[in-house]
């Protein structure tokens, strides 16, 4: 079984842990939440299912566009940063950073998180509805 | 329906107008990005259904959970599916539908697999029992079933 509290406490700490990060989420391919730490008032569910498309819609575009495998999808907003990486074949991880990110560190960071997250995936049993 | 949003023409449309959206939608997004988004648009649609079920009175029994959204969703109600049983077998709940708004027109072979219609029961499901659920569509009457069958387990 996937080990939830770890992945839970990984994403806690990220977020916690770095100021400028301002949420994170994991989610499966399928677009459900599996670990949060998302801000106040935000909706996991949507998010959850939004950052699978958007991912999806990313890898499509990456395809007709002959752009190779998709490392990452980069939104920048007047508020700041919301980047998708796919997290192995079982998830993808959705970070929020405010504008005053400094982008190299962020993706270091996101890297590192990354890193520590993948071991923790590979015990998680395949259960992708749409495949 | 005892409403009418439209004067005229009522409140159905056609379901070749539907496929025609989806369609599109696979075209543009692809096909894996409008899954996800009309599965999640289901739930959402069905969370809303149960919520107006549960204010009638709360359930508890899968059966009486069936009966209701059978009404909602069927012949008399949105005609999104029939419903024909919820049944549970250990830890998966399976519920056996029919005439799905998914399947409908697809042809015998079809690799189509159900979204919206997965979803409306999948949320619905999750409000009536309070649990949050993993549904999957396992049976298809495109591929020789006699139902669409969509399971769903307790996901943590």
């Amino acid at each position: 079984m996937i080990n939830i509290i770890a992945i839970q406490s990984i994403l806690q700490s990220f977020v916690s842990d770095i100021s400028d990060i301002q949420g994170a989420t994991l989610v499966s391919p399928d677009g459900l939440a599996i670990a949060s730490a998302l801000p106040e008032r935000v909706d996991e569910e949507r998010i959850a299912a939004m950052t699978a498309a958007m991912l999806s819609i990313g890898e499509r575009i990456g395809r007709e566009l002959a752009r190779g495998q998709i490392d990452r999808v980069i939104v920048v907003g007047e508020k700041g940063y919301s980047v998708l990486v796919n997290c192995s074949d079982d998830a993808v991880l959705l970070i929020l950073a405010n504008a005053n990110a400094k982008q190299g560190l962020l993706f270091l960071e996101i890297k590192r998180a990354v890193a520590e997250l993948v071991p923790l995936l590979a015990e998680q049993p395949k259960a992708n509805l749409l495949t | 329906m005892s409403h009418q949003v439209r004067e005229q023409l009522g409140d159905f449309s056609s379901i070749v107008c539907l496929k025609s959206i989806i369609a599109g939608m696979e075209d543009a997004l692809g096909e894996k990005a409008t899954a996800i988004a009309l599965i999640a648009a289901g739930r959402a649609r069905g969370k809303n259904l149960a919520e107006s079920l549960s204010s009638m009175k709360p359930s508890t029994s899968l059966e009486d959970v069936a009966d209701r959204m059978a009404i909602a969703l069927g012949k008399d109600g949105t005609r999104l599916l029939v419903i024909d049983k919820i049944v549970q077998e250990g830890e998966v709940i399976k519920v056996y539908t029919k005439e799905t708004v998914c399947s409908a027109g697809e042809p015998l072979g079809s690799a189509r697999k159900c979204t919206f219609s997965l979803g409306t029961v999948w949320g619905a499901l999750e409000q009536l029992l309070g649990e949050r659920l993993q549904g999957k569509h396992t049976e298809s009457v495109l591929r020789g079933n006699t139902h669409d069958v969509f399971e769903f387990t307790k996901r943590s």
